[in-house]
């Protein structure tokens, strides 16, 4: 079983201290990437929740700089502490609420001394507890969710007793200064920021002040040396207060004296009382701060937003410097401590690094796109996402008018075709879509549609684009470019020919077209010199919509559905061989189950359903009243596997709502002769998911699984948000499973043990790319020991070569797999 | 490696408009052959009596050419296309000429049955042979052979002729009609063939004792024309409308029937394509002409038709100069239809400096001191050499005036510049593009009057071609109902809704007469796809 599609950006990733890799939390583990390749190199596994936080411990110096030790907190309720070059699990805290957010302040800046190790280490939190458990006050609303902001000692493994700084309704992310003297929350319309006391102990009273703004606060930063504090608000104000918590912080310091006489001076720009000298604002973004970073040198002041431009604001002057056209909301900037370099998440599940003075992008580490908004008349549309079965890649259309390539065993982005030259900005409404995308069985083919949306009836168009690939590198050229191809009717479904450089397209407004690629033509005497697609047939049944298409196993058969009814038609000559049944509502998806004689259709509407139909007697062979998102039929088998989303009213049954909870789909495994499933898996977030069998080839599998006989196909489950496992669906283990409350296969917080995994436990997650330095075996059986020194002392190495060789045999070392 | 399995990123690109793409025209004038044979120059040569029965090339250079035509038979000169001299010893119409392999004696021979052998210097007839009784069609040398001449005539007798003592060698007798055509083996100067109207093809051999054919085969049509091709185991017939291509030493199997005119071929010919030196160098092909006015290019190696062309006139023979400088059609109206290449001067210079001896010494250039200007630029403009690894510039996107307006959001200053520019297509790409950005009413309603007058006209030329219509005509429905008021105003705006009003009248007096035609067409139509 193979999972992936987890979302990069859900939280602030950490450089380590050589900057050569990147920490990213992925869900319930933490990705580590090179920083050179942008490759994925190992993984910290071992939370049973999304990971929330990650803080690489910083090096006292730069000798230290191969340490790499991190904390991470989870929603699972622990934290934890690794060594994330090995990797090993070093230590668990179990907090037991979920931790929405950590910040430790005494890794950072603190002055090292000598007798630190006698000092505990305490690290702030924010957690999210009921208030009916914590707050004696509120018994009334027991099942409120709320945050609460709570100090907790890492050293010794428990939460501060009595210590609760500030409870919020929902957990809030906490933000620290880079020397680690304070932090602070944002909480709606105001900022709460605490000093670190200089001698942390369990006792020590924070010392905290509040900063007010009109506007809900989206992000906080602080100034690395100064003490200046930015917040951004959902206007797209950033709000600079310089000089904060003089009177509150200070007089803890003994400084008081001096300062406490400008008591009744107001500041320029500060709201009520509060404790700063002055409060400036700037206003460039035109939407929400998303993003708020103070450079090093505390210079600088970097920001961004929605618009998906990272502005760099020179501090004294307000002068910007602009970084345009990233092309997704802006999440999050890191710097490294190398200081020429710095990462920027976005919204689209990317990561860039940044070459730092010039703000170059040099590398990327491009997750799964997600699934992008579409206006309402298209919201019906298919997901955009089309399998290239036998190279187990998935294609998937974005936000910005790009088709990616996202390969599904190594779990990253390929390459990325630019669908339709255009600039995508993320904040306007959306204007051109591309409604479809279609790839040849062999994948050398692609065919996407992209509609322009009129103004006011103006200007609107249809446009099939046909794409070929020279190659394996799936570098997508543009073929051809059909203007309005169905006049000015929308496209329903592209399919492409199995064996063939044919494609199908059907449209709304009544016809279908075969297209041809000129290759074709030429072997029929026919004097072509570039390579093109040329429509080769028209064909239109009684003047109906025609809502899906699909081409038999062989080619030899084009089905394509006329609103209720399904059209049999011959490809080559063009010819309407039959037609077969009503279903009740317009079908939207048809299928050929495999070579056999079965097709599957799926309708939507009021009342969905999904038949078969038998095609020697020409009538239907069985069907369910099942909204059913998305149908994949194995290759040569006549098994086909549905994804049906349940009924609004099953859910409601108090008895399945237990077992489906939070679930809302299923995947059924059927055989076209019985209606009986073979398998059922349930899902969560199956709404615009898609399923797909991928062929799996011995090489590839041999690395995944290293069982015996590695399976055929795998089911590929792709849910709403592009999250995608890949299982074996015939194992003789899924069988049983059968009768057993059906396990979730997506979330992430339930782990369904199941198959081979329910017998030997979870596999590694695979990986291509593994460097091999990184993958320690576990304890060797021979003793090196023992041949170590053996040899004339003249060609035994220099002894402290030798001596770290010897120390490491002696060294027990396990694998980073924590059961 | 790993830069190559990254995603190549699109960040911070900018895209300038495009307009849409035109189809591209799937003419066949694209391929590299028939941009060959379309490279020949046109050129006509009017005023000969009547019919040009056959035309032949000297194969020595300057090459030049006889046509045969009335009583009369011109020499031309291939290099300027005139003429060059005229024979004019005949009683009766010239039918066929033939150079000799040196090319300096010509044969030809009339309708009275009288083969005769000039000197092409002179032009004074040096042999009469006289022995066919009825008119003559065909004479021709056999390949390299300066002593003997072949003919054939209406008589139905193949005559091989010692032309030295005028006498006949042999006859070869076995066609029972009209001998029309022949041409003589390109490798063997004994073997000839002969067409006849008896639809056969026959294969001499002088050798042969019996005088009887050696093969024969059957074209099922009147053969018009015969021809050895170069490789001399194929043979290619006309007659009828089709042309074949038989193998000889197969055993005069046919291997391909090609039938792509539509009336008589009545001449063929071997032409030859591709560059000098080339991958393709110098391949054979045949040109046929018939009586429907088209030559044809047939390549026998791929058995296709790869370029036709068509002439206002039945075309009668066809002749192809051996330096494949110059093609000749003659037409049945006396008019030829000649077609001639520019002629490449580096070929030549690459002909001369082969023949010059030893090397000429370059003059040796100064070296430049720091004193020449040149000194300081040296080096500057120095072209890579062929092995030279280029570190390209990045290409710089061109952006236009428009672009450059739309990336600052001043979209009403990019249509008004797009406008006053004269191309169409910009034009409705910047319109689609304010479309895409949901910004072209608001354009529209912020033009003042004078840019309101350049939309009306942009519009009153283009809303009815077919391409622009889609988008044109609904913006100008907008454009009237949002600025009525504006136009009323104003006199020249008025003038402009007038101009626009008479160009849509005209354009539905069009799609009305069309529908008219398609109103006949259709029920033919119909028809047709029942029968």
């Amino acid at each position: 079983m193979i999972r992936g599609g987890r979302s990069y950006v859900s939280s602030l990733p950490a450089f380590s201290n050589d900057a050569k890799r990147l920490l990213v939390c992925t869900a319930n583990t933490v990705s580590i990437f090179s920083t050179s390749t942008a490759l994925q190199i190992s993984s910290l596994e071992g939370h049973t929740a999304p990971v929330t936080t990650v803080i690489v411990e910083p090096a006292s110096s730069p000798a230290n700089n191969i340490l790499c030790y991190c904390w991470t907190a989870s929603l699972d309720g622990t934290i934890r502490y690794w060594d994330f070059s090995v990797p090993e699990l070093l230590k668990t805290i179990n907090m037991k609420l979920p931790i929405h957010s950590m910040v430790i302040p005494s890794l950072l800046g603190q002055p090292a001394d000598s007798n630190e190790k006698q000092f505990s280490l305490f690290a702030y939190v924010s957690l999210e507890g009921t208030r009916g458990t914590n707050s004696k006050k509120h018994k009334s609303k027991p099942k409120l969710l709320h945050g609460q902001v709570c100090k907790c000692n890492l050293t010794e493994s428990r939460l501060v007793g009595g210590v609760t700084l500030a409870e919020t309704k929902v957990p809030e992310p906490i933000t620290i200064s880079s020397s680690g003297k304070f932090f602070g929350i944002r909480k709606r319309h105001k900022l709460s920021i605490w000093k670190v006391p200089d001698t942390e102990s369990e006792r020590v009273v924070l010392r905290k002040i509040t900063l007010h703004h009109t506007k809900r606060m989206t992000v906080i930063a602080f100034h690395p040396t100064e003490r200046t504090v930015a917040a951004g608000d959902v206007t797209g104000r950033i709000l600079i207060w310089r000089g904060f918590g003089d009177k509150t912080f200070a007089s803890g310091d003994g400084l008081a004296g001096g300062k406490m006489i400008s008591n009744d001076e107001e500041g320029p720009g500060v709201r009520n009382d509060d404790d700063a000298d002055s409060c400036t604002t700037w206003h460039w973004h035109p939407s929400e701060v998303n993003l708020l970073f103070f450079s090093s040198d505390g210079a600088y002041l970097y920001s961004g937003g929605k618009e998906g431009v990272l502005v760099v604001w020179q501090l004294d002057t307000g002068k910007k410097k602009f970084l345009p056209r990233i092309g997704s909301p802006l999440l999050y900037f890191t710097v490294s401590p190398d200081p020429s370099l710095s990462s920027i998440s976005c919204a689209d599940n990317q990561i860039h690094l940044l070459k730092m003075p010039s703000m170059e992008i040099l590398k990327s580490i491009s997750g799964i796109k997600l699934p992008c908004s579409l206006p309402e008349e298209y919201e019906g549309f298919g997901s955009g996402v089309a399998f290239d079965l036998s190279s187990a890649l998935v294609a998937l259309r974005t936000e910005n008018y790009c088709i990616q390539f996202y390969s599904l065993f190594d779990d990253r982005g390929i390459s990325e075709v630019q669908g339709c030259e255009r600039n995508h900005q993320p904040g306007d409404d959306v204007t051109v879509v591309v409604t479809l995308v279609a790839l040849s069985q062999d994948g050398s083919m692609m065919s996407t549609v992209e509609v322009k949306l009129a103004e006011e009836g103006i200007g609107g168009l249809v446009c099939l684009k046909f794409w070929a690939s020279e190659s394996q590198n799936k570098k997508f050229s543009l073929s051809t470019i059909i203007y309005e191809p169905h006049r000015d009717a929308g496209i329903s479904a592209v399919a492409f020919h199995p064996t063939r450089r044919v494609a199908v397209s059907s449209s709304y407004g009544g016809d279908f077209k075969v297209w041809v690629c000129n290759d074709e033509l030429e072997q029929k005497d026919v004097m072509l010199q570039s390579s093109g697609w040329t429509c080769h047939a028209v064909g239109s049944y009684k003047k109906k919509a025609m809502t899906a298409a699909a081409f038999s196993a062989d080619g030899s058969i084009l089905a394509v559905a006329a609103e209720t009814v399904i059209t049999l038609w011959d490809p080559e000559k063009n010819v309407l061989i039959a037609v077969i049944g009503e279903t009740l509502m317009p079908i939207v998806t048809l299928s050929f189950v495999g070579k056999s004689e079965y097709l599957v259709a799926a309708s939507w509407g009021s009342k969905p359903q999904l038949s078969v139909w038998n095609l020697s007697k020409l009538s239907l062979s069985w069907s369910y009243m099942l909204r059913v998102e998305a149908v994949a039929c194995a290759a040569d088998l006549s098994l086909f596997a549905a994804l049906a989303l349940l009924p609004e009213s099953s859910k409601c049954q108090e008895s399945i709502g237990t077992t489906f909870q939070g679930r809302d789909g299923v995947i059924l495994l059927f055989n076209a002769t019985d209606p009986v499933p073979v398998a059922t898996w349930s899902a969560r977030k199956a709404k615009g998911g898609t399923l797909a069998f991928l062929q799996v080839n011995p090489s590839s599998i041999e690395e995944n699984i290293s069982d015996g006989k590695p399976p055929q196909t795998l089911l590929a489950y792709m849910n709403g948000d592009h999250e995608y496992v890949l299982f074996d669906p015939y194992g003789e283990e899924t069988h049983e499973l059968n009768v057993i409350p059906p396990k979730d296969l997506v979330d992430p917080e339930e782990i369904g043990q199941f198959g081979y995994a329910s017998i030997y436990g979870e596999l590694p997650e695979f990986e291509l790319k593994r460097n091999q330095t990184l993958w320690v075996p576990s304890v060797p059986s021979e003793k090196p020991w023992e041949t170590l020194f053996s040899g004339s002392s003249h060609n035994l190495p220099p002894l402290t070569k030798l001596c770290s060789a010897f120390l490491e045999s002696l060294l027990e070392k396990r694998t980073a797999v924590v059961e | 490696m790993a830069e190559d399995l990254q995603p190549q990123s699109h960040v911070g690109k900018s895209f300038p408009i495009k307009p849409k793409l035109k189809p591209k025209a799937r003419t066949l004038s694209q391929t590299p052959e028939s941009k060959y044979w379309s490279s020949f120059k046109p050129h006509q040569i009017p005023n000969l009596v009547s019919s040009i029965h056959s035309l032949d090339y000297s194969p020595n250079p300057p090459h030049l050419f006889a046509a045969a035509h009335s009583a009369s038979l011109t020499l031309f000169s291939s290099k300027t296309l005139s003429q060059h001299s005229v024979i004019n010893s005949f009683k009766d119409v010239v039918s066929c000429s033939s150079f000799r392999s040196d090319g300096s004696l010509l044969a030809a021979a009339d309708v009275s049955g009288l083969v005769q052998v000039f000197d092409v210097k002179t032009r004074t007839p040096l042999r009469r042979l006289r022995s066919h009784a009825r008119p003559v069609r065909f004479v021709k040398y056999p390949f390299l052979d300066k002593l003997h001449l072949v003919s054939g005539g209406d008589d139905g007798v193949v005559k091989y002729w010692d032309v030295a003592g005028e006498s006949v060698v042999s006859n070869l007798l076995g066609h029972k009609d009209y001998v029309r055509c022949g041409d003589c083996s390109p490798v063997n100067a004994e073997m000839f063939v002969t067409g006849s109207y008896d639809h056969t093809v026959k294969l001499w051999d002088v050798r042969v004792e019996n005088s009887r054919s050696v093969m024969e085969v059957n074209h099922g049509k009147p053969i018009e024309d015969v021809m050895f091709l170069p490789s001399g185991g194929l043979l290619a017939t006309a007659g009828g409308n089709s042309l074949k291509i038989w193998d000889l030493i197969g055993g005069g199997k046919m291997v391909y029937s090609m039938e792509n005119h539509n009336k008589t071929v009545t001449s063929i010919c071997v032409g030859r394509v591709g560059k000098d030196g080339g991958e393709e160098a110098m391949q054979y092909r045949i040109l046929s002409v018939a009586l429907d006015g088209y030559m044809k290019v047939f390549d026998y190696g791929k058995m296709k038709v790869t370029h036709s062309m068509r002439f206002p006139a039945p075309l009668m023979s066809v002749a192809f100069s051996p330096d494949c400088m110059t093609r000749v059609v003659g037409s049945s109206n006396g008019i030829i239809f000649a077609g001639r290449r520019k002629k490449k001067e580096n070929e030549e210079s690459a002909v001369g400096n082969f023949w010059s001896l030893g090397r000429v010494e370059e003059p040796r250039k100064p070296t430049l001191r720091p004193t020449n200007y040149r000194y300081f630029q040296r080096g500057q403009s120095e072209k890579p050499k062929e092995w030279d690894y280029v570190v390209a510039r990045p290409k710089k996107v061109k952006l236009g005036e428009h672009d450059k307006l739309l990336k600052k959001f001043r979209h009403k200053e990019a249509l008004v510049s797009v406008l006053n520019g004269k191309n169409p297509e910009n034009v409705v790409a910047v319109m689609e593009e304010l479309v895409v950005r949901r910004k072209l009413l608001k354009c529209v309603s912020n033009l003042d009057n004078e840019e309101l007058g350049l939309l009306l006209g942009f519009m009153q030329k283009y809303s009815t071609v077919p391409r622009y219509s889609g988008l044109l005509m609904g913006l100008m429905k907008k454009v009237l109902e949002m600025r009525a008021e504006d136009i009323k105003s104003s006199d020249a705006l008025k003038g402009h809704i007038r101009n626009l009003k008479r160009s849509i009248e005209e354009e539905i007096r069009i799609q009305q007469s069309l529908q008219e035609m398609q109103g006949i067409i259709s029920p033919l139509l119909r028809i047709a796809g029942r029968g």
